[in-house]
């Protein structure tokens, strides 16, 4: 049976062959095609096929206090994570039962989590303990995607807490990622108060990154290119800080169970040794996972513990102001510091009468401001007006912000003419509003920071260092230390006005009749002054503001207690002990006197054997 | 002169054509199956290149004669092969075309498509058939569908789709008329330029008209099939729009397979990107990611032309894609030179099958042909495909050596 004629066979063989070289071409134009033009963009989603970036976390900044002490150190945390490729959805309510979250917060986070990348591992919870880990490891098996990453969290080393000026670190928002950017994720931490969030971009450090090979099923393979690629992760930045913890913790020991604040600064250099703020709260609560129920607890005190005192508030200053008043006096030309006043327990202008506590009978300046007599000041802020005090309340700092850096403070208030005419329209107030302010009431309103700093002009004679806190950044690597400039401005004031000023000062602490008598230190001379604000909220504030030693001051101090009564046996006492604390290094004052040994520094009683 | 002779009797060309391919076969399937606890896969398939090569020398020498007597015998008994598995067979991924024979599974299917072929040859070789004959055609028609039939009812469209691709051929070169080839076409290509839109059918039926009325025998029959045709795609369409909204995806998919990139695209994605990523030279041999890392699913066994893509690159697909493109060369030249005309229709049936495996298989790892399992001939893990693949080559061997018989 032979095959058709040859003609037809070599046309039908022909159109075989076009056809198959047709389809050769066809492939091998695809071929060129995919693998010549296409080439980078295939090579790149193979690349993301099968090598996974895990970020690794950088060792946050630790903060060391002026004598070196660490304060803030870190401990591993182990975080939960879940990839979202890997994960199966069907697993959530199992996961969220061995982690004890609710179901439907790991399936929100998951969907979130999803939308940022499918391939980035999600931080489900963080800081669990170690029960939970080991259940996780043992069902792991059973969750595939499911994993831990070792981060680290804050760890406190002191018994000061500090709170306010440390700050706490949190699980970063939304809204927070899409303000700092790439650099985080959701589940990272980011400083939110106090000194962790000032200084957040020198604690943080950066981000490392390592490369693993991971099969279809996202399994870890191997190191990709050996750990070649990889980034390592920079370590944050240390701060140091101006601060002395051992004096912290005292003045937290002495204000617990009130309400105010103390505030110590070097005034020198305006480095704050020590910033309390009571109540206050533990950190340490902070440093894993912050409960919802702690928020509320925090947020919902009335005794508001979240809320810094020390540079958030707008106190009356009272009678602590009355050095403002004696400058401005002194330096207008007003009077001299021989100027007397006849003291009969009360001043009466127009139809007002405004009151003091004593008769104080005939008093100079000098022992106007040792006795705290309120007429005295009365009259001389009518005589005196409001410019002058005006100019050297804001010269003493009063009525803005001060410049520290932990993140928020509150300016306050410092009356002037254009404030008066805001406040109560051009022809609203009188003269009649003045004695008020010449005794710090009325609208005047101050920070316990700011009372110190004001304390620090007057210990140095006009010396106004901008407060900070953080002395100096040490970074690692390089090994370098970077100091924190003191900014200073000269409060311009003759010597003759600082030294009635001071003299006053000296003579409340160091004189009978002065009214500090109980911030006295046995063997340093120093200066204060008591006030005992009248506020609308209770019983009167009790202020103390002063400086030791008197003539080379190393500590001015502003110590308030709220609704607490009078500032000299209240106020004074803290200050008084914190400054004993801070200059001999502990309290001498038991020094041979007998004593339970419970009562350990931190926990002195507050009024035993003060004023021998 | 003993090597002449040699060369004579025995078409060494297409055999290292063959054994190349196999080579590279063995390479590819150690490559993916390296590192993912499969290396039992890889022992399988040297054994079953064993005896592969068994049977294609088997084939080879068993006498013309003989080959043309058994031919319908072969027929019935694998469509009875076929019968069993579908009673008796297993289920392996949905498809009952499985028999186990001791540690070994046997696919019938592979091996009717080599009998098939045979029985139509025999019958187009009977000098009283003609494929303008109706009845004949029918008859020739039905040879192919009772497999095609027996196999859609496993079900395995790939293998089902392979006889197609193997009739339309032997239709042409035994002599059947533009006229019947194109009313066979027509449809199926009118269904499925229906699927990628109205615009498209539309070209195609009128493409389609404009050949039909060029080859038009009958004015009646003519009309009748465009008629049949555009019934054909309209259908569809209508059948598209009916189908539940999954379905449409898969379809979908199909036609645009980043619209899914997890769903059924997930493979011809992962896929493209293993050869893509392969560039000009490849990622080298056992480095391939995509490979290594199993993100290729049927990485050893549909998906095998991605080892030499990803690993050896352009350099490495290319050369595969030409050794095959060699081999249907040769099968259709030696069609032609085969003084046979049994002869013809075996090496012309026997290519086709082959070439529509290679064609189907490395166009779905291109993307440009939708995911159906076809393995491919000589690379794909398999032994029976592999020992099928072998036979046929065997064949074409035998046909050459017996080239000058009438």
């Amino acid at each position: 049976m032979p095959q058709q004629d040859d003609i037809e066979i070599y046309g039908k063989r022909r159109a075989m062959y076009i056809i198959i070289t047709l389809i050769f071409l066809l492939y091998l134009g695809r071929l060129y095609q995919l693998q010549l033009i296409y080439r980078d963009e295939y090579g790149k989603k193979s690349e993301e096929n099968s090598i996974r970036t895990i970020p690794r976390e950088p060792v946050r900044g630790t903060i060391f206090d002026r004598n070196g002490t660490l304060v803030v150190d870190n401990r591993p945390a182990f975080s939960v994570t879940i990839m979202p490729f890997e994960f199966d959805r069907k697993n959530i309510n199992y996961l969220a039962q061995l982690l004890s979250l609710d179901p439907e917060f790991v399936s929100d986070r998951l969907k979130k989590g999803e939308t940022y990348s499918r391939f980035a591992p999600i931080k489900i919870k963080r800081d669990i303990d170690f029960k939970t880990l080991a259940a996780l490891e043992e069902n792991r098996g059973r969750l595939p995607g499911v994993d831990y990453q070792v981060e680290s969290k804050r760890f406190y080393t002191t018994n000061a807490h500090a709170s306010h000026v440390l700050g706490y670190t949190k699980e970063i928002s939304e809204a927070q990622i899409k303000i700092l950017g790439e650099d985080y994720a959701p589940g990272d931490v980011v400083g939110s108060s106090g000194l962790e969030a000032d200084y957040e971009t020198t604690l943080r450090g950066r981000k490392g990154a390592e490369l693993t090979v991971v099969n279809v099923r996202g399994q870890v393979i191997g190191r990709f290119e050996g750990g070649k690629s990889d980034v390592q992760a920079v370590q944050g930045d240390n701060l140091l800080l101006s601060m002395d913890f051992g004096l912290q913790a005292f003045a937290e020991s002495l204000m617990t169970g009130r309400r105010g604040a103390v505030v110590a600064v070097d005034p020198n250099d305006g480095g704050v040794l020590a910033l309390v703020s009571m109540p206050d709260y533990d950190l340490s609560l902070f440093s894993g996972v912050t409960t919802p129920e702690l928020w509320r607890s925090l947020n919902e005190d009335e005794a508001s513990p979240l809320f810094n005192r020390a540079t958030l508030t707008r106190y009356p200053p009272g009678s602590t102001f009355k050095m403002v008043l004696a400058v401005a006096a002194l330096e207008s030309g007003t009077i001299t510091p021989s100027w007397r006043v006849t003291c009969t327990g009360a001043f009466r202008y127009g139809n007002k009468v405004f009151k003091d506590l004593h008769v104080h009978g005939s008093v100079d300046l000098i022992e106007a401001i040792q006795r705290s007599c309120n007429v005295y000041f009365y009259q001389l802020m009518l005589k005196t007006g409001l410019d002058p005090w005006s100019h050297y309340g804001a010269e003493f700092g009063f009525g803005r912000l001060t410049g520290i850096d932990i993140f928020e403070e509150n300016p306050g208030i410092l009356p002037t003419q254009a404030y008066m005419d805001r406040r109560y329209g051009k022809s609203g107030w009188t003269r009649g509003f003045l004695p008020s302010f010449g005794i710090g009431q009325g609208d005047v309103g101050v920070t316990p920071l700011q009372m110190a700093l004001y304390a620090a002009a007057l210990a140095t004679k006009g010396e106004y260092n901008e407060p900070h806190v953080v002395h100096a950044v040490v970074r690692s690597n390089p090994h370098s230390t970077d100091t924190v400039a003191p900014s200073l401005r000269m409060i311009n004031v003759s010597d003759a006005t600082w030294s009635a000023v001071r003299e006053g000062m000296r003579r409340v602490v160091e004189e009978p009749g002065g009214t500090g008598g109980m911030a006295r230190v046995k063997g340093i001379q120093s200066g204060g002054k008591t006030g005992t604000a009248q506020n609308p909220h209770g019983p009167d504030h009790a202020w103390y503001i002063g400086f030791a030693p008197f003539d080379h001051p190393k500590i001015a101090i502003a110590v308030l207690v709220e609704n607490a009564g009078f500032g000299g046996s209240v106020a004074a006492p803290i200050a008084g002990q914190c400054i004993e604390r801070y200059l001999y290094g502990r309290l001498i004052r038991y020094d041979g006197v007998p004593q339970p040994a419970t009562r350990a520094a931190h926990q002195p009683p507050l009024h035993a054997g003060m004023v021998p | 002169m003993m090597l002449a002779a040699i060369k004579e009797r025995f078409d060494y060309r297409t055999a290292l054509i063959a054994l190349a391919l196999v080579t590279i076969g063995v390479i590819s399937v150690y490559s993916a199956t390296y590192d993912a606890k499969a290396a039992d896969t890889f022992h399988k398939q040297l054994l079953f290149v064993f005896l592969g090569f068994i049977t294609m020398v088997g084939v080879m020498f068993i006498p013309f004669r003989l080959l043309q007597l058994i031919s319908y015998p072969a027929y019935f008994l694998s469509i009875l092969m076929l019968v069993a598995v579908l009673l008796l067979g297993r289920t392996v991924s949905g498809s009952t075309s499985w028999f186990t024979i001791g540690p070994f599974r046997m696919q019938p299917s592979e091996f009717t498509k080599i009998t098939c072929v045979l029985a139509l040859a025999t019958f187009l070789a009977r000098s009283d058939v003609s494929l303008r004959r109706f009845r004949d055609l029918a008859i020739a028609g039905g040879i192919v569908l009772l497999p095609v039939a027996l196999i859609m009812m496993q079900p395995d469209t790939g293998t089902a789709l392979i006889y197609l691709g193997m009739f339309f051929p032997v239709l042409y070169w035994a002599g059947a008329s533009q006229f019947t080839l194109l009313s066979i076409i027509g449809p199926i290509v009118a269904a499925v330029a229906a699927l990628f839109g109205t615009t498209l059918f539309l070209i195609a039926v009128v493409a389609f008209g404009v050949l039909l009325y060029l080859s038009m025998e009958h004015r009646i029959a003519a009309a009748a099939m465009f008629s049949l045709t555009v019934l054909v795609g309209i259908s569809v369409q209508f059948i598209y729009d009916g189908l539940k909204p999954y379905q449409q995806k898969r379809i979908a998919t199909f036609l645009d397979p980043n619209t899914d990139p997890l769903g059924a695209g997930y493979n011809i994605l992962q896929s493209k990107v293993a050869i893509g990523s392969g560039g000009v030279f490849g990622k080298g041999y056992l480095h391939g990611t995509q490979t290594q890392l199993n993100f290729i699913p049927e990485q050893w066994t549909d998906f095998i032309f991605c080892v030499p893509g990803e690993e050896f690159g352009f350099m490495g697909s290319v050369t595969v894609l030409a050794l095959f493109i060699a081999l249907f060369i040769r099968g259709v030249g030696l069609a032609a030179t085969v003084k046979n005309r049994y002869a013809g229709v075996v090496a012309i049936g026997v290519t086709s099958i082959l070439a529509t495996h290679t064609f189907m298989n490395i166009g779905m790892s291109l993307g440009l042909l939708p995911v159906v399992g076809v393995p491919l001939p000589f690379l794909s893990y398999g032994g029976s495909a592999l020992i099928a693949s072998m036979a046929m080559v065997g064949l074409l061997l035998n046909l050459y050596a017996n080239r000058k018989e009438y």
